[in-house]
C-alpha cells in the first residue's frame, strides 16, 4: 500500500485559493492540538504548487505585456513628434532632387562612371542635406543664392578641395606615422639630449635659448605670481 | 676698408617644407624633388648640386611620388591626379584624374612606355605614355586593400605591389596576381596593427626586397613566394627603399633618420659561399624621418621631414679624398627670397603664401667693432600681403625706391604701388596689366623705378613701363639662341642702360635698354650662374657660378676685364673653391668702387679689387690674423678676399645706400624647433 506523503503546502498559505482555504480553515477550526496533522495528498499539493507557479508566470507575463505596451505607445508618440518636426514629405523630395543634381554636375562628370558610383551618390545626398541645412541657417548670406523656382547656385571652389577620400588617406598616414603607438617625442627633448650628451655639456634647450617656449615661460611666471599672491593674502 | 653698421635681421621666419619624394634621372643627371607643399625642385648633379629649377606648389596639389620617363617628369598624389610637368615653363602641363581614389605611388617600366599607379581602392592602373600625353590602358586585378608601393621588374613582365600585411606580385600581360607574400606583423603591441609595406623593390633575379612599418627589411624569392631573409633594422618604420643601378646595393630609410645600406656580397671570403644580402653601413644624417631616398652611381641622396637634402658620396667609388667625396647638405634654396630697397631701407620677404614688407630699425649710436648698438626705432612690419588663389608665389621684387612691389605665380602677376608717409603706408593694386604679362619666372625693377622686367617663356624678357599708377607693355627682348629654358637670374645696371639675364642653359644675355635689343652674349661657361651683378660705375658684370668660379665681364667693351683675366690666370684659392653652398647675391659699394660684396649661406665676402689676389699658399681666412698684427705689418698680408663668418645661416646680405649692411639670418635651430615630432630614442644615461 502506497503511503501517502504528508506535506504541508506553504504556497497555499500565500495565495488565495478558495478551495484550499476553506478546507484549511475548516481543518483549522476543527482540529485541536491532539490530532494528528491533516493528510494532504501529494497530487493535491502538486496541483496547488503547479497552479501557483502558473499564476506567477501569468502575472509576470501580464506585467511584461503591460510594459511592452507602454513602450510601444511611447515610441509611437516620439515618431509622431518627429514627423511633426520634419518638413512635409513633398518639400523634402524636392530638396533631395534639386541640390543633388546641382552637386553632381560640378563634381567630375566621370565620377558617375566610377566603380563606387553608389557610394559617391550617397555622399552627394548627405552633402545636399547638409547644404540645405546650412542654407536655412545662413539665409541669403553666404555664397548660395536661390534662383527662381527651386534651384540654388553654389560655387565649386567654396566646397573644400580635399574630398573625403583624400582626407581619409591623409588621416591614415598621419595616424600611422604620428598617431598612437608611434612613440614620438618633442624637438625640445631631442635638442636638450644633444646638449646633455654633447662635448660641451649644457642645460636643456628652454634654459639655454631664451626664446624657446616663451608662452610656457610666460604662463609659468603668471602662475608663480598668483601663488605668491595667494600665500601673502592668508598670512596678512 | 671701412667699418659697417650692420642691421642683423632675424625676423624672417622662413620655414622650408619637408621632402616627400625624389626621383633621379640617370640620363640627364637631374634629381627631381617633391615637397609636401606641392613644389618640385630640379637639382643638377653634374653642376655641384645646383638647384636649377623650382616649380612652385599649389594648395590643392599633394605629391606622393615622382617618376621620370625619358626627360618627362610625372607626379601622382592624394588628390587622385597624375600630373606631367613642363620643365621649360616651370608649371604643370596637365593633370589627369585617375579615378582610383588617392594615388600612393607611380612608377614607370625600364623601356619608358608604360606608367603604373597604385591607388587607394586597390587597383594598379596602367597608362600608356604617348607623345604629348598619357592614356589609360587597363587595370590589373583589383585587390582588397590599398596599394601603397609598386616596383616594376626590369623586364617589364611583373609588378610587385606592397599593400597592407602582404605583397602581391602581378603578371602584367594577363593582369592576374600570381604570388602573395605575407608580411609578419610587429612584436608586442603592434601585433594588433596591420603592417604597411611602405616600399618594395623588384630585382632582375626576381628577388623582392620590402621595407615595412614594423621596421623590417625582408628579402623574398619572387618565383616561389618565400621569405629568404629578414633584417630587423629599427623599432620604427622603414619608409623608403632604393636600389642601385647594378643591383648590388639597396638602401633603406627609416623613421629614426638613419639610412641603412645592404649589399649583395658573399658573407665570408670563401668563393664557394653564395652571395646574400648583408647589412653593411648605417648613415645617420637626419634627425627626423627619411621619406625619400635615391641611390645614384656614386652617392646616396636622402631627404625627409627635416627639410634638408643630404648627398652622401660612397667613399669606395672615389680614388682619393677630394671635395667631391664630402658630405653635402642643402638647406636653403639657391635663389634669393629677400629683396632690399636700398634707398629707403625696406625689406621684402617672400613666402609661398604671402609677402611681408618690413622697415629696418634705426640706431644713432657709435661703438667699436663688435659692439651691439641700442635701437632707437624698432624694425616694424609694414605690410602683410596674402596671395590670391591657390598657386604659390614663385618670385617677387621690390623697387629700390620702395614705391613699387610685384609678385608672380604661375597663373598671374600682380603689381602694387606703395606710398609710405612717415607713419602711414598705402598700397594700391595696379589693375589693367598688359595681356602678355600673365606669369613671370623672375621680376626685376629698374633702378629709377620707371620700368619693370619680367622673365617670361623661352628666355624672353618683357619690358613694362611704369607710370604714376599704371603700366604699359613696351617690348619683348628675345635671345638669339632660341633657348627654351627659363631665366632664373636678372639684373639691371644703375644707369638704366643694360639688362643681364641668365637662363638654365648657362647662357647670359646682355640687352641694351635704350635701343631695346640684344647687345652681347657672355661666353658660355660650363656651370650655371648662381649670382650676377652689374657695377654701378664701370658697368662690369660680375658673375659667380655654381662651381664657385668668378668672372667679371665688361659690357661696354664686350670682353672679360683685366682683373678677371688676372684672377683666372692665378686661379681661385682652394678654400674658396671648396665651399659647398653657392653664392646667391652680388652687390656693390657705391662709396668704394673697388668693392664687391657677395655671400653664401655660411659667410659673406668683400672682394677689394685694389688689393693683390691670394695665391694657394696664403692663409685665406685672414681677418683674425690681420687684427692681431700691427699697422705696419698689415699691408703685406692683405689680400683681396675679406671673409666674415660672424653671421651664420645667411639668407641675404645687402648694402644700403647709407653704407650700412643688412644681414638676414635664419638660424637652423629656429627651423628645427618648428619641425614635426621626431621619434623618441632611449639613450643610455638620460
Amino acid at each position: 500500500m502506497a503511503k501517502k506523503l504528508l506535506r504541508t503546502s506553504p504556497s497555499s498559505s500565500n495565495k488565495f485559493n478558495s478551495a484550499n482555504m476553506t478546507d484549511d480553515f475548516q481543518l483549522h477550526l476543527d482540529s485541536s492540538d491532539d490530532d494528528a496533522p491533516e493528510e494532504v495528498t501529494f497530487e493535491e499539493s502538486k496541483a496547488s504548487a503547479l497552479r501557483s507557479m502558473k499564476n506567477a508566470l501569468e502575472t509576470s507575463k501580464r506585467e511584461k505585456d503591460l510594459l511592452k505596451e507602454k513602450r510601444r505607445k511611447r515610441q509611437e508618440m516620439f515618431q509622431e513628434q518627429k514627423k511633426r518636426r520634419l518638413l512635409p514629405a513633398h518639400i523634402l523630395e524636392e530638396i533631395d532632387t534639386a541640390p543633388s543634381k546641382k552637386q553632381k554636375l560640378p563634381r567630375d562628370q566621370a565620377e558617375s562612371n566610377h566603380e563606387e558610383a553608389y557610394c559617391s551618390w550617397e555622399e552627394g545626398r548627405e552633402g545636399s542635406k547638409e547644404g540645405y541645412e546650412k542654407e536655412t541657417k545662413k539665409g541669403f548670406k553666404g555664397n548660395i543664392r536661390r534662383l527662381k523656382g527651386n534651384y540654388s547656385v553654389m560655387r565649386v571652389a567654396d566646397q573644400s578641395s580635399t574630398n573625403s577620400q583624400q582626407q581619409t588617406a591623409m588621416d591614415f598616414i598621419q595616424a600611422r606615422l604620428y598617431g598612437p603607438g608611434s612613440q614620438r617625442t618633442t624637438n625640445n627633448e631631442v635638442l636638450s639630449l644633444q646638449n646633455k650628451r654633447g662635448p660641451n655639456k649644457s642645460a636643456a634647450m628652454q634654459f639655454v635659448n631664451k626664446k624657446w617656449g616663451t608662452e610656457k615661460k610666460a604662463k609659468a611666471e603668471k602662475l608663480k605670481k598668483q601663488w605668491i599672491q595667494k600665500r601673502k593674502v592668508p598670512s596678512s | 676698408m671701412g667699418e659697417f653698421k650692420v642691421h642683423r635681421v632675424r625676423f624672417f621666419d622662413y620655414m622650408p617644407t619637408a621632402i616627400r619624394a625624389m626621383a633621379f634621372n640617370a640620363h640627364t643627371e637631374r634629381l627631381a624633388l617633391a615637397r609636401m607643399d606641392g613644389s618640385v625642385e630640379i637639382f643638377n648633379f653634374t653642376d655641384h648640386y645646383f638647384q636649377e629649377k623650382v616649380i612652385p606648389g599649389k594648395d590643392s596639389r599633394s605629391i606622393e611620388s615622382l617618376c621620370w620617363v625619358g626627360g618627362r617628369l610625372f607626379s601622382a598624389g592624394l588628390n587622385g591626379e597624375i600630373a606631367e610637368y613642363d620643365l621649360e615653363n616651370l608649371r604643370p602641363k596637365y593633370s589627369l584624374e585617375a579615378y582610383g581614389g588617392p594615388i600612393w605611388t607611380i612608377i614607370s617600366n625600364t623601356q619608358g612606355t608604360q606608367l603604373a599607379i597604385g591607388c587607394e581602392d586597390g587597383t594598379v592602373k596602367l597608362f600608356e605614355v604617348l607623345e604629348e600625353h598619357i592614356q589609360f590602358e587597363r587595370n590589373l586585378d583589383r585587390q582588397k586593400g590599398r596599394i601603397i608601393s609598386l616596383s616594376w621588374h626590369p623586364s617589364g613582365t611583373h609588378i610587385a605591389a606592397g599593400m597592407m600585411d602582404m605583397i602581391r606580385v602581378f603578371d602584367v600581360p594577363t593582369g592576374h596576381a600570381v604570388q602573395r607574400l605575407l608580411v609578419d606583423r610587429g612584436f608586442g603591441g603592434s601585433k594588433s596593427r596591420e603592417t604597411v609595406v611602405w616600399s618594395v623593390a623588384f630585382l632582375s633575379d626576381h628577388t623582392v626586397v620590402s621595407g615595412d612599418s614594423a621596421g623590417k627589411v625582408q628579402v623574398w624569392d619572387g618565383h616561389t613566394g618565400t621569405l629568404v631573409k629578414t633584417h630587423l633594422v629599427t623599432k620604427w618604420d622603414v619608409l623608403a627603399l632604393s636600389v642601385s643601378k647594378d643591383e648590388s646595393s639597396v638602401v633603406a630609410g627609416t623613421s629614426e633618420g638613419t639610412v641603412i645600406q645592404f649589399q649583395f656580397i658573399a658573407p665570408t671570403l670563401h668563393q664557394q659561399q653564395g652571395k646574400e644580402w648583408v647589412r653593411t653601413r648605417t648613415f645617420k644624417n637626419h634627425t627626423h624621418d627619411v621619406r625619400a631616398l635615391a641611390e645614384i652611381e656614386t652617392a646616396i641622396v636622402s631627404g625627409g621631414m627635416d627639410t634638408h637634402l643630404v648627398v652622401r658620396p660612397l667613399l669606395e667609388k672615389f680614388d682619393e679624398k677630394s671635395h667631391a667625396s664630402g658630405l653635402r647638405k642643402i638647406h636653403f634654396p639657391h635663389r634669393n627670397l629677400v629683396s632690399c630697397a636700398k634707398k629707403v631701407g625696406l625689406l621684402l620677404f617672400q613666402f609661398p603664401g604671402q609677402l611681408e614688407l618690413w622697415r629696418l630699425g634705426d640706431s644713432d649710436g657709435h661703438g667699436k667693432p663688435g659692439d651691439r648698438l641700442p635701437l632707437e626705432r624698432m624694425p616694424e612690419k609694414l605690410l602683410l600681403l596674402k596671395r590670391k588663389g591657390e598657386d604659390h608665389i614663385c618670385c617677387s621684387a621690390l623697387s629700390s625706391c620702395g614705391g613699387w612691389l610685384a609678385y608672380s605665380t604661375v597663373s598671374c602677376v600682380r603689381i602694387y604701388r606703395l606710398q609710405t608717409d612717415n607713419n602711414n603706408i598705402s598700397i594700391t593694386k595696379v589693375s589693367k596689366l598688359p595681356k602678355a604679362l600673365h606669369s613671370a619666372h623672375q621680376l626685376c625693377f629698374s633702378s629709377d623705378s620707371s620700368k619693370m622686367f619680367a622673365a617670361s617663356s623661352q628666355s624672353s624678357v618683357l619690358v613694362i613701363a611704369l607710370t604714376q599708377s599704371e603700366c604699359k607693355y613696351v617690348h619683348t627682348l628675345k635671345p638669339k639662341s632660341g633657348s627654351r629654358q627659363p631665366i632664373h637670374l636678372m639684373t639691371t645696371s644703375v644707369d638704366g642702360k643694360w639688362l643681364a639675364a641668365a637662363n638654365s642653359d648657362c647662357e647670359i644675355h646682355v640687352y641694351n635698354l635704350q635701343k631695346l635689343k640684344l647687345h652681347c652674349i657672355v661666353p658660355v661657361y660650363g656651370s650655371c650662374p648662381s649670382a650676377m651683378g652689374i657695377h654701378p660705375t664701370t658697368n662690369n658684370l660680375t658673375v659667380v657660378h655654381a662651381d664657385q668660379q668668378l668672372f667679371e665681364y665688361s659690357i661696354v667693351e664686350k670682353q672679360y676685364t683685366d682683373w678677371s683675366r688676372k684672377l683666372q690666370k692665378q686661379g681661385l684659392h682652394n678654400v674658396w673653391l671648396d665651399r659647398d653652398t653657392p653664392v646667391t647675391h652680388v652687390t656693390f659699394n657705391s662709396k668704394n668702387p673697388n668693392q664687391v660684396v657677395l655671400h653664401d649661406m655660411h659667410m659673406f665676402c668683400i672682394i677689394d679689387q685694389s688689393l693683390p689676389l691670394p695665391d694657394q699658399k696664403t692663409q685665406f681666412y685672414n681677418q683674425m690674423t690681420l687684427r692681431s698684427l700691427s699697422e705696419q705689418e698689415r699691408p703685406s698680408h692683405l689680400h683681396a678676399f675679406k671673409i666674415c663668418k660672424t653671421f651664420q645661416d645667411l639668407l641675404c646680405v645687402s648694402l644700403l645706400d647709407d653704407q650700412s649692411l643688412v644681414v638676414v639670418e635664419r638660424p637652423l635651430l629656429a627651423i628645427t624647433s618648428q619641425l614635426p615630432a621626431p621619434v623618441r630614442q632611449k639613450k643610455f644615461a638620460t
